[in-house]
């Protein structure tokens, strides 16, 4: 075009110019001297006070776990007709935050946002982390977890099968290979970072360790190639993944013909609101590590400010799919469903209900402020309260609607056990033990990837959006 | 050249630098020319003349493989081989079958993904590389950019090749040695591990399919619904008169059964009391005759029961010389039949009791007509 090449490069106007993902000079040697220096350097102090609070609660969920185990699912409220409480919204809700990471890894690699490079690590790790607390819920919900192996199909001397209608075996399937797809491209895209801590480490016990892990990468431009196929596959599967596995936790609801659960919004609804938790605890997890790691240059507020503008986008989500629900049931005339969305805003779980809306829509709407999103005290209030409406939100969708169906004889009030709390606070301390362990082990930062992004990383005269 | 080299590596501070060096050292034809980056280099492909990475072509192959693996199997179970009416649907509805079809296909296409590009394509893991040995390898996962000139025969110049890179610009040079030995852990070792282990299972499950096929000496345990049987009514080829259920054998009494004391008294004569004289013998048919008999034969067995007098009936005497002359079988015979007023005993003593009933009996009959040789016989 003419027209553009009359432009010189300096005169593009001020809004269009991306703004510089990286703070200061980095170049690729001061990257690793930057972020590969934590697994060989001794933590600082807060870091074991930080693990000892996180080791503590994982303590305390794993001896409820174990109560569990001795008295049986008893110990939980559970009881007609909830026969679904803590451990599905707990099972639920984890999953939800998992997805965020795989959309930062895997979504926003396809559409080339070249700032999910700096997180797309943590929120890996984070996914595969949140999918081992999610996991645990389902496990021991069976009561007899030892036999839980039964939920796959194998050839038995009972001569049984699975029910591959079922949406729960559909769930076995989807979360058994969200977890593997995740392990997958998060090793894939550990390896040549790990292959640069082996080349500088200079401890010989990292050293074999760190060989063995990076299965003797070298960099070669062959080996990029098929790599760099590998990782764009990779990342096709999983946003088809990503999608599926949580409308297939939504079909556990709704292909039951429970009031308030047998809607065909759900499955979109549930990948909006699964992103939407994951990316607070994001937001979350990269403001500490940040103030703590030293990594302002690479993460930077533009990568918050980014951030918080999608929970704003996935709040509004929430609020359109909420309004639909309350649609649904009115123009349904179904007095069923009507009876269970007046449950949700006025029954005697109400308060859950307008936390829930409080807390997802009405909260984040703080962030249609630039001041707003570039304020630590904001986006962490913003991102507290979505995570704590999360939770209602599935608590709302799984004990108001059981609570209360079909057959009024059977109505029962549910009320948790300190036993139920003390799992969940568990799955906390599990998920942000394996967190800290992680930041200090393995590159908080896909150094790679970064490197690849950085100015002058990049041969000059191919492509054309590598300006330095 | 006296020592034999693997390759020559040149380093560059650049991408720049290293995208303009391609093409020479690439002119100067003397090996293979290969880059290590520590990042992927746009153009860099092109630039070494690589082809296109065969990876899409197999993940798209695995992923339909996953995809008919999971239809196929889902469908076998759900509705050939454990067939449930689940939801009012038919064994056979395929719809619910999509979303494991699609996990599956994305689990199979992942594992090629990965596995594929790591174990096939980029022969990892391998540790045994010279370049993983160099000096120049902190460099190269860190922030240089090295070209290598790889030895493709014996005629290798190592020093011609360490010129051109020179000439092309690399800022250090690297000759790097053939390796003194070989790798311990290799891609290849692994694959043919795996491929052994799956071969190995495969040839082991076949021959044991065919085994318990072709030789029924060890029938494998069948379940009783699949075991070979003759249901009612069906003809039997096993048999000559081809009846399935066959008459017993000729005399065959069945349980309980015993036609003994069937005929009249005197076909009953013939029998033989079968017990033992014991004490416990003479102890169960003194009770059975106190209990059944006493009442109107009396406890002598000479026909003066307590009820006599109050009915005016007239029951036996078997003190007298008729009974005691009567062989056991036709004793036995009265109690089963019953004789006169006397009904049946048959229903409520046991084969066991009417024979001690006898025995006990002739104890009476003798007690009541005892000799002198009697007592020698008790006394010790």
């Amino acid at each position: 075009m003419q027209a553009e090449a009359a432009i010189p490069a300096g005169a593009i106007p001020d809004g269009l110019i991306e703004p510089a993902l990286t703070i200061g000079r980095v170049t690729p040697g001061s990257l690793d001297d930057q972020v590969l220096s934590f697994p060989e350097t001794r933590p600082p102090k807060q870091w074991y006070l930080a693990l000892a609070i996180t080791l503590t609660a994982a303590l305390i969920g794993v001896g409820c776990i174990g109560y569990t185990f001795y008295l049986g699912i008893g110990a939980w409220g559970n009881t007609s007709p909830v026969f679904w409480a803590f451990d599905i919204i707990n099972f639920v809700f984890w999953v939800g935050i998992g997805h965020a990471g795989t959309l930062i890894s895997a979504i926003l690699f396809l559409f080339r946002k070249r700032w999910r490079n700096a997180i797309a690590r943590f929120a890996e790790a984070m996914t595969i982390f949140a999918v081992i607390c999610a996991v645990i819920f389902p496990l021991i919900h069976v009561g007899r977890p030892w036999l839980a192996y039964w939920l796959f199909p194998y050839p038995n001397q009972r001569a049984l099968w699975t029910n591959f209608r079922s949406p729960l075996l559909w769930d076995v399937f989807a979360v058994n290979t969200y977890f593997s797809v995740s392990a997958m491209f998060w090793y894939l895209g550990l390896i040549p970072d790990i292959a640069s801590m082996r080349d500088r480490t200079t401890s010989k016990f990292r050293k074999v360790i760190y060989t063995v892990l990076a299965m003797g990468w070298r960099g070669a431009a062959t080996h990029w190639q098929h790599y760099e196929k590998a990782y764009l596959l990779l990342a096709g599967l999983a946003t088809g993944l990503v999608l599926s596995v949580h409308s297939v936790v939504s079909f556990d609801f709704a292909t039951s013909v429970v009031p308030g659960w047998h809607m065909t919004i759900f499955p979109p609804y549930f990948v909006a609101g699964a992103i939407f938790a994951g990316f607070s605890m994001v937001v979350i997890v990269l403001v500490v590590v940040r103030e703590t790691m030293q990594l302002k240059n690479l993460i930077t507020m533009r990568h918050l400010d980014v951030m918080n503008k999608v929970i704003l986008a996935l709040s509004c989500i929430m609020g359109y799919s909420y309004m639909m629900e309350g649609f649904t049931a009115w123009y349904s005339m179904n007095e069923y469903l009507h009876h269970s969305f007046m449950n949700i805003i006025s029954g005697t779980y109400g308060w859950a209900g307008w936390l829930t809306i409080s807390c997802n829509i009405l909260i984040p709407q703080i962030l249609w402020f630039k001041k707003a999103r570039s304020s630590y005290f904001w986006m962490i209030f913003v991102a507290i309260g979505v995570t704590i409406g999360m939770w209602f939100e599935r608590f709302v969708i799984i004990v108001i609607s059981l609570h209360q169906d079909y057959l009024p004889s059977a109505w029962r009030i549910y009320k948790p056990t300190m036993v139920d709390f003390g799992v969940l606070l568990g799955t906390f301390g599990i998920f942000f033990t394996l967190v800290l362990l992680f930041a200090r082990v393995l590159p908080v930062i896909a150094t790679t990837e970064v490197k690849a992004i950085l100015p002058d990383a990049q041969p000059s005269h191919h492509g054309d959006d590598h300006h330095a | 050249m006296p020592e034999t080299s693997y390759a020559v590596l040149g380093l560059f501070n650049t991408p720049d630098a290293l995208m303009q060096a391609i093409p020479k050292v690439r002119a100067s034809k003397l090996g293979t020319v290969e880059a290590y980056t520590p990042y992927p280099i746009h153009g860099i492909d092109e630039a070494l003349g690589l082809r296109r990475s065969p990876l899409g072509g197999m993940v798209l192959v695995m992923g339909v493989l996953g995809a008919i693996t999971a239809f196929g199997f889902e469908y076998w179970i759900s509705a050939i081989d454990y067939p449930i009416i689940t939801g009012g649907k038919a064994a056979s509805s395929w719809e619910a079958f999509i979303p494991i079809m699609f996990e599956v296909t994305v689990l199979f296409a992942t594992f090629t993904a990965g596995l594929g590009m790591l174990l096939l394509l980029n022969k990892l893991p391998f540790f045994g590389h010279p370049v993983l040995s160099s000096k120049s390898i902190t460099g190269i996962t860190r922030d240089r950019y090295a070209l290598a000139l790889e030895a493709e025969n014996d005629a290798f110049d190592s020093a011609a090749a360490a010129r051109a890179l020179q000439e092309a610009g690399a800022v250090e040079v690297e000759i790097l040695p053939a390796p003194d030995r070989s790798p311990f852990l290799t891609s290849d070792y692994i694959m043919r591990t795996l491929g052994g282990i799956f071969a190995a299972c495969l040839v082991s499950g076949l021959a044991m399919y065919f085994a318990t096929k072709w030789f029924p000496l060890l029938p494998p345990m069948k379940y009783i619904q699949d075991q070979p049987r003759l249901n009612a009514q069906k003809a039997s080829t096993f048999f000559k008169d081809g009846h399935g259920m066959q008459p017993p054998v000729p005399g065959t009494v069945a349980r309980g059964y015993l036609p003994t004391a069937t005929g009249t008294q005197e076909q009953a004569a013939s029998l033989l009391n079968p017990l033992p004289r014991t004490k416990a013998v003479f102890a169960m048919g003194h009770k059975v005759y106190v209990n059944r008999c006493e009442v109107c034969h009396g406890a002598l067995a000479n026909g003066l029961g307590s009820l006599t007098a109050a009915y005016g009936g007239k029951p036996a005497n078997l003190q007298s010389q008729q009974f005691r002359d009567y062989p056991d079988g036709k004793l036995y015979w009265a109690i089963v039949n019953g004789k006169n007023a006397m009904p049946s005993h048959a229903p409520y003593l046991t084969e066991q009791e009417r024979w001690a009933v006898v025995h006990y009996v002739r104890a009476l009959q003798r007690a009541q007509n005892a000799k002198d040789e009697d007592l020698k016989v008790v006394a010790p």
